[in-house]
């Protein structure tokens, strides 16, 4: 397999007037051509904001990326000019947002967004693009392009601008898709239909694409691999099957037993996780999730954050877990 | 009403109408949020009430509490019709009467402190004063799991799952018979969502309260709910106890909408199939003929588009409205 | 219950919103600029006059019109008066204008604006079709109308802008109380029983002052440019209170050989008109949650 994308010890702080928040802290994860992973994590991990320092969409200031690396296609993204990053957004690196009504233009018709892509990054002219645009929205499941072209957003449903959100994102046939949340804003039936869509087209076109949620469902159901975030940082990564049949780091765990399953008896009472997310003005020196943790060791305050691999492929940072593995060797 | 029925809702309809015109507002089309709605719950018990959106459920919601004056029907509660009762007639009955609001952030007044905004039914009900107002206040503080040293602060003080507590602690204050949950979970994160449920039963036990829980994450709904009702396009298409439902869903909507839900676990995944529906929800102003469900069933067939289903009771409490399940 | 909640000591500083916004506005330095110079002209209009050797009627016909010197800072004019003194007196006169033309317009135009909101329907309908009909006339015309009909006192005066200007704030807070109206915490509010006035006052209102108070400030320079007017024009302030419109009416006659005379009063309403803007401009910025970093 070879690697398409390499983020290494990404860290992104934003400054603010309460202090500095560390949003993404020594980030690494790399995505393979044509592979499908996830980032999972709840509100405030840092999954998005480690997605738009990829393709460096972060708002400089209060935003700043202040260490690592991002190799793409060869390159280091963090080091390219504007121009040169601009090339790659949208032509080699394409996103899919969660509000298909924000990232839209309003103004616009649904046609001109989609030429202005092509017109600007394949360097089509008036008639070719117009003519890709109707394909193009044929492929995501809007038949009768040429009368919809014409049409402007709020004339789509939520459903159908993601699907209008899919077909610009393929539109340059970019090597690599990041999709954040790009169901969240849909109901179950939509998220359904449209996720069947994204597999299909990623498929036949070969693209690699990076989805961010917090809906473990969706992930067993369409990553190879997963990472899962925390406080900033990566907890536990690894392959599907190991991350959600052997997890390993607390907080996977106490995700996955806190989510009811259709396919399970019902349970009496939920496990929650107990307390709250930490704030991230003020990151805990060790593991974040200790005053969450059932299994805190008081050796966990002092530990860093390392990644250790418990099983081929399976990594956690979880102290006490790589403890207990060791000993079980 | 007899035995332990606490409010009943009958053949509610909601129609939202669309106006023009310059100075005489003309009535040129019709919403049809709720059409034809009717079902009853307990005392105590907990009826989730399912549906995508733009189904009606969260209007359903406002109507029993009379936020929207319904178009027709009645609901029934304590012996009373609500929507014949003026607003000064209402408001004593409204103590039993409460709701949870999806937005933890919006359903609490910025400028407010976390006591005024618990304090608050209790002021407007003219219930208690001084230091048993107090009083209240903590005690209900503590019943959610906040800190009273929190009484002091402003909503954007707290966590998401904290100001749902807040939103949680402002229903109870009066102690109700019946609160309306209105999605009460989906904007809190995963972790969370499950403790916030856990207080839910746990209220629920020791105040034998009664809820409607609407919200369209099916996993929650099963786990909390007692009986559950699905909506779709404003009318009812399944009704049954909790765990029929799940177990033997008869209208294929509910079906489809089972068969959507991922499952966490990728070795179930690869092996489910998955139903997926065509079409998108059409829209309420002109809504399909006959069964309202019939252009994206996949189960359809001639009389679909000629006939309403009527919401049949197949025994045992299991209600569908589908022409696969009326009798010839 | 309890046993799922961890204390969260807040890391964050504690303040309420409007301290937050307090601390927003201390940092726009144009802001804090433009909110010093109105108080020194507002201290200067309350003691200048006092504590000058002048008074602004004081005239002295043996040093008409001259220009700026140690005895007289800012000259004489035609009639020998002080123009230091008169300046400050007229700043007396130009704030006061502000200020009570806003008390005016707050008084008429915020029930209206809410009334109109929260009634909605046909009064709404109503109520806005008048201001409609308000705005399609011209602020100085109107209020010529109104000055002829009620007189030439500086209190008609105030009213008579006054009356004019509400509108502005009836339909901002009419907006605002729109949007607010559908707002959670306000159906939560009906929810419990609460009647209208209740909700408008208590939860609705306090929620729109931010923009309303940016409306006021932005309002004084109005005001004061609307009396600067009137005066110019001959049906402002009576003489001898000195008004910088006055002044520079009066002035303009001798603008080539007196300069001075035009030149301050001009320069003083610039100003004070500015320090108006960059105040009402921090303020829009430091009250808008949206921005808070």
């Amino acid at each position: 397999m070879s690697t398409l994308l390499q983020v290494s010890n990404l860290s992104t702080h934003f400054y603010t007037q309460d202090g500095v928040v560390k949003a993404v802290q020594d980030v690494s994860y790399e995505v393979a051509k044509g592979e499908t992973i996830a980032l999972v994590g709840e509100s405030g991990c840092g999954k998005t904001v480690s997605a738009l320092s990829i393709v460096r969409l972060i708002p400089e200031p209060p935003g700043k990326i202040v260490s690592g690396q991002v190799i793409f296609d060869g390159k280091d993204l963090l080091k390219l000019s504007q121009d040169e990053i601009r090339e790659v957004r949208g032509a080699k690196i394409s996103m899919i947002f969660q509000e298909p009504m924000t990232s839209l233009n309003p103004v616009l018709t649904i046609g001109r967004q989609l030429t202005e892509a092509l017109e600007l990054h394949q360097r089509m002219n008036k008639k070719e693009a117009v003519k890709e645009a109707i394909r193009l929205l044929k492929l995501v499941g809007i038949p009768q392009g040429e009368g919809r072209i014409k049409d402007y957003p709020h004339h789509f449903s939520g459903g159908m601008r993601q699907r209008v959100m899919m077909a610009m994102a393929i539109s340059c046939q970019p090597q690599l898709i990041i999709a954040d949340e790009p169901t969240t804003a849909v109901d179950v039936t939509i998220q359904a239909q449209l996720l069947q869509m994204i597999r299909e087209i990623t498929d036949r076109l070969g693209t690699a694409i990076i989805i961010i949620t917090h809906n473990l469902g969706i992930v067993a159901r369409y990553a190879s691999r997963v990472y899962v975030m925390y406080a900033g940082r990566i907890v536990e990564h690894g392959p599907a099957m190991a991350i959600y049949h052997n997890p390993k780091h607390p907080y996977t765990v106490g995700l996955l037993a806190s989510v009811p399953r259709l396919d399970e008896a019902r349970k009496t009472r939920l496990e929650p996780i107990k307390g709250q997310p930490p704030d991230l003005i003020a990151p805990p020196v060790g593991c974040a999730f200790c005053p969450r943790c059932s299994q805190a060791d008081p050796q966990c305050q002092v530990n860093g954050h390392q990644l250790v691999e418990i099983e081929p492929g399976h990594y956690t940072a979880c102290w006490v877990a790589c403890k207990e593995t060791q000993h079980g060797k | 009403m007899g035995n332990d029925t606490l409010i009943e809702i009958k053949n509610l309809k909601m129609y939202f109408p669309i106006t023009s015109g310059l100075f005489l507002q003309r009535k040129i089309a019709e919403v049809k949020a709720v059409d034809d709605v009717s079902f009853s719950i307990r005392e105590g018990e907990t009826l989730g009430l399912v549906g995508e959106s733009g189904c009606g459920k969260t209007t359903v919601g406002k109507c029993i509490l009379q936020l929207h004056r319904a178009t027709s029907g009645e609901v029934l509660f304590e012996g009373l019709d609500l929507c014949k009762l003026s607003n000064k007639e209402l408001r004593p009955l409204r103590q039993k009467l409460q709701v949870i609001f999806q937005d933890p952030q919006d359903s609490l007044d910025p400028r407010f402190t976390a006591a005024d905004i618990i304090g608050e039914p209790l002021k407007i009900q003219g219930l208690t004063r001084g230091r048993e107002y107090r009083e209240r206040v903590s005690e209900v503080l503590n019943i959610v799991g906040l800190s009273p040293y929190m009484a002091d602060r402003y909503p954007h003080e707290f966590s998401g799952g904290q100001r749902q507590r807040l939103g949680i602690a402002r229903a109870l204050a009066l102690r109700p018979r019946l609160i309306i949950c209105d999605e009460p979970i989906s904007a809190l994160d995963v972790s969370i969502q499950a403790q916030i449920i856990n207080l839910l039963d746990d209220l629920q036990q020791e105040f034998s309260l009664a809820y409607l829980f609407i919200s369209h994450d099916l996993s929650m709904v099963r786990h909390i709910s007692d009986r559950v009702a699905v909506m779709y396009l404003g009318k009812l298409v399944e009704v049954s106890d909790r765990d029929e439902l799940y177990k033997k869903p008869l209208h294929p909507y509910t079906q489809a909408l089972l068969s959507a839900v991922p499952i966490p676990d990728p070795a179930v995944e690869e092996k489910r199939s998955v139903i997926v529906l065509k079409g998108e929800v059409p829209s309420p102003i002109n809504p399909p003929s006959g069964c309202v469900f019939h252009p994206r069933c996949p189960k359809r067939f001639d009389l679909c588009s000629a006939f309403i289903p009527p919401l049949i009771d197949l025994g045992g409490g299991h209600q569908v409205a589908c022409l696969l399940y009326s009798p010839k | 219950m309890a046993e799922d909640v961890v204390q969260t000591e807040a890391v964050r500083p504690h303040h309420t919103l409007w301290g937050d916004a307090f601390i927003r506005l201390r940092r726009n330095r144009l802001a804090l600029v433009g909110g010093v110079l109105v108080l020194l002209v507002a201290l200067a209009a309350i003691f200048v006059p006092i504590f000058s050797p002048y008074g602004f009627a004081q005239q002295n016909l043996d040093a008409i019109r001259e220009g700026p010197s140690w005895s007289h800072l800012f000259g004489t004019d035609e009639l020998g008066r002080d123009v230091f003194t008169r300046l400050f007196a007229g700043a007396r006169t130009s704030l006061m204008v502000g200020i009570f033309v806003q008390v005016i317009v707050i008084v008429i135009g915020l029930p209206i604006g809410a009334i109109a909101a929260y009634a909605g329907g046909r009064t709404d309908n109503l109520i806005m079709r008048f201001v409609d009909v308000m705005y399609a006339f011209p602020d100085i015309l109107l209020i010529i109308l109104i000055r002829a009909i009620l007189g030439g006192s500086i209190y008609m005066i105030f009213l008579a802008i006054g009356l004019v200007a509400w509108v502005n704030v009836a339909r901002l807070v009419r907006g605002q109380i729109l949007s607010l109206k559908e707002r959670d915490f306000a159906t939560a509010a009906r929810a419990m029983g609460a009647p209208g006035r209740y909700i408008v006052w208590r939860h609705l209102l306090p929620n729109s002052l931010g923009p309303i108070i940016v409306l006021i400030t932005f309002g004084i320079p109005r005001a004061i440019f609307a009396e600067a007017a009137l005066s110019y024009i001959g049906i402002g302030i009576k003489p001898p209170t000195p008004s910088w419109g006055t002044m520079i009416r009066d002035g303009y006659d001798l603008i080539f050989s007196a300069p001075h005379l035009v030149l301050f009063p001009a320069i003083a309403l610039g100003i004070l008109m500015l320090a108006f803007t960059f105040l009402g401009d921090g303020l829009r910025d430091a009250l808008d949650p949206r921005l808070r970093r």
